[in-house]
């Protein structure tokens, strides 16, 4: 298995300054072409999901078309499967509605709340699959796999992606290898601490403080990106 | 917990990767503890952001309309915040239910506490019952036994009565010697009229030639005359008879009973001396 990561051959680990304009200012990062701030996302979805919470179905849709590419995506590269990631995204954005009332903003962003439901039910259903062996050797890619592809986007999906998908993939670039993968495994592959350490050969207590180095840096930088 | 242990705590309980015993304790700490708080809201931001670095994928567009079908679908048990648009719900109303159904359920125990006495108290009169009926029984199995045993002592002594009734109606006559050669002699008749039949016992009366027989008479106060009942003889040495006798008319009132000595075989009328004569 090879543990070369292919997120050192993104081509976005320096962003294109010209498409967007990254401050390190820790407040907003702004796209060359006037997308929102962060903060004014934050704001947006966290307003429809209490129109969701008044019964609006226009809400929903909206909060949908937001967020239904990442949630779809980090549930089809868990899964590896596109019709349980439908699935999966589906029952999320069921739970969003029905559940949108109990939502409070001083908890954490409507995104970061929608991406954790789609990660656990996701790892739920890969960990309810029978052959944990075949979970543990097929079913997590070596790598991201956004070097050598960039998923339905094609080739050229690169200008395409959102400003929240290049600031990541930025600050996950400027990451140490080592620190990359163990943070990779620890978000999509749905394996312990142990099950990391065996795949990557490493003790326990190094993959512990790669993934937390790994994730102070990442939060450090997004700090400055989202 | 230094900085580095809870940081790394930290970035494992934001992966969901933090194990026990090291989860109940860091929970514990994150309880009290708003700078660990906001640590850990910093930390899962950024885990939660690395759905960004997922290979894009697009949802087909399917997917929505099913999204928004099955919202609609749930609509009427959709957000709790829509439902109380839509259904204004006085608050104290489930108060009001709870009251109601604690009420109830006081008085269903009281109900079933007082059934329940009754029961018990009609199970122990039907013991009690059931008790005497046993013992009517037996009284009565008793009763009939000596039902029966009198019937059968009322049967008998119905018997004897008829017997005894019977009895009453025989005619009995002792009758005594006329000889004067032979006082002793003597003689029972007993008369059953339903028969119409008598014996007659006759003892120490002296034995007879061969020519002459005794002739046993009846007086009946119907007829003028005597009315025959046969003749008999004696045992020569005992002077005994048992004679079974028959009359030759229909009898009625019996006054007396003769026995003479008359020819062998007896006459129509007496003619010879009277030997015996009941009083």
């Amino acid at each position: 298995m090879s543990l070369a990561l292919p997120i050192l051959r993104f081509p976005f680990a320096a962003p294109d300054s010209s498409r967007t304009a990254a401050r390190r200012d820790g407040t907003v990062w702004m796209s060359s072409e006037g997308e929102t701030s962060p903060e004014d996302r934050a704001r947006a979805n966290a307003a429809l999901i209490r129109r969701m919470a008044g019964g609006d179905r226009d809400a929903l849709a909206e909060l949908y078309d937001s967020l239904s590419r990442p949630l779809y995506s980090t549930a089809k590269h868990i899964l590896n499967d596109a019709a349980e990631a439908q699935d999966v995204v589906h029952d999320v954005f069921l739970a969003l509605w029905e559940n949108a009332a109990s939502f409070d903003s001083g908890r954490g962003a409507a995104f970061s709340w929608a991406v954790t439901l789609t990660r656990n039910r996701a790892i739920d259903r890969l960990r309810t699959r029978a052959n944990r062996a075949r979970l543990l050797g097929n079913s997590i890619p070596d790598d991201l796999g956004y070097g050598s592809e960039t998923g339905d986007l094609g080739g050229s999906g690169l200008a395409e992606l959102g400003d929240r998908a290049v600031a990541v993939r930025s600050a996950l670039a400027e990451l140490p290898a080592d620190q990359q993968r163990a943070l990779e495994l620890a978000f999509f592959s749905g394996l312990t601490q142990k099950e990391i350490a065996d795949k990557l050969s490493e003790p326990i207590g190094t993959i512990k403080a790669r993934i937390r180095r790994g994730l102070i840096k990442l939060r450090d930088a997004l700090a400055n990106r989202l | 917990m230094n900085d580095e242990r809870q940081e790394e705590f930290a970035s494992l309980y934001a992966f969901g990767l933090l194990e026990e015993p090291e989860l109940s304790a860091f929970r514990s700490e994150l309880e009290r503890n708003p700078e660990l708080q906001r640590l850990v809201a910093e930390l899962r931001a950024a885990a939660t952001a690395l759905a960004h670095a997922a290979p894009e994928a697009v949802p087909p567009e399917a997917l929505k309309s099913r999204v928004l079908a099955s919202a609609a679908a749930r609509g009427a048990k959709g957000p709790a915040e829509a439902r109380e648009k839509v259904v204004p719900f006085p608050s104290w109303i489930p108060w009001l239910a709870a009251a109601c159904i604690g009420a109830a359920a006081i008085w269903s125990q009281r109900q079933y506490a007082a059934a329940r006495a009754e029961n018990a108290s009609l199970g122990e009169e039907r013991r009690v019952a059931l008790a005497s009926l046993e013992e009517t029984r037996a009284q009565l199995a008793d009763a009939r036994k000596l039902v029966t045993q009198y019937s059968l002592q009322v049967a008998e002594l119905s018997t004897k009565l008829k017997d005894e009734g019977d009895l009453a109606h025989f005619k009995i006559a002792t009758l005594a010697s006329m000889l004067g050669d032979s006082p002793a002699a003597l003689a029972v008749a007993v008369w059953d009229p339903a028969r119409e039949q008598g014996v007659l016992e006759v003892s120490k009366l002296p034995a007879l030639a061969s020519e002459k027989d005794y002739q046993l008479w009846v007086i009946d106060a119907k007829y003028p005359a005597p009315v025959s009942a046969g003749v008999f003889e004696v045992d020569p040495v005992t002077g005994v008879a048992h004679v079974v006798f028959r009359a030759d008319k229909p009898l009625h009132a019996i006054a007396k009973f003769a026995v003479s000595l008359e020819r062998k075989g007896g006459v129509p009328q007496r003619e010879g001396p009277i030997v015996l004569l009941s009083p």
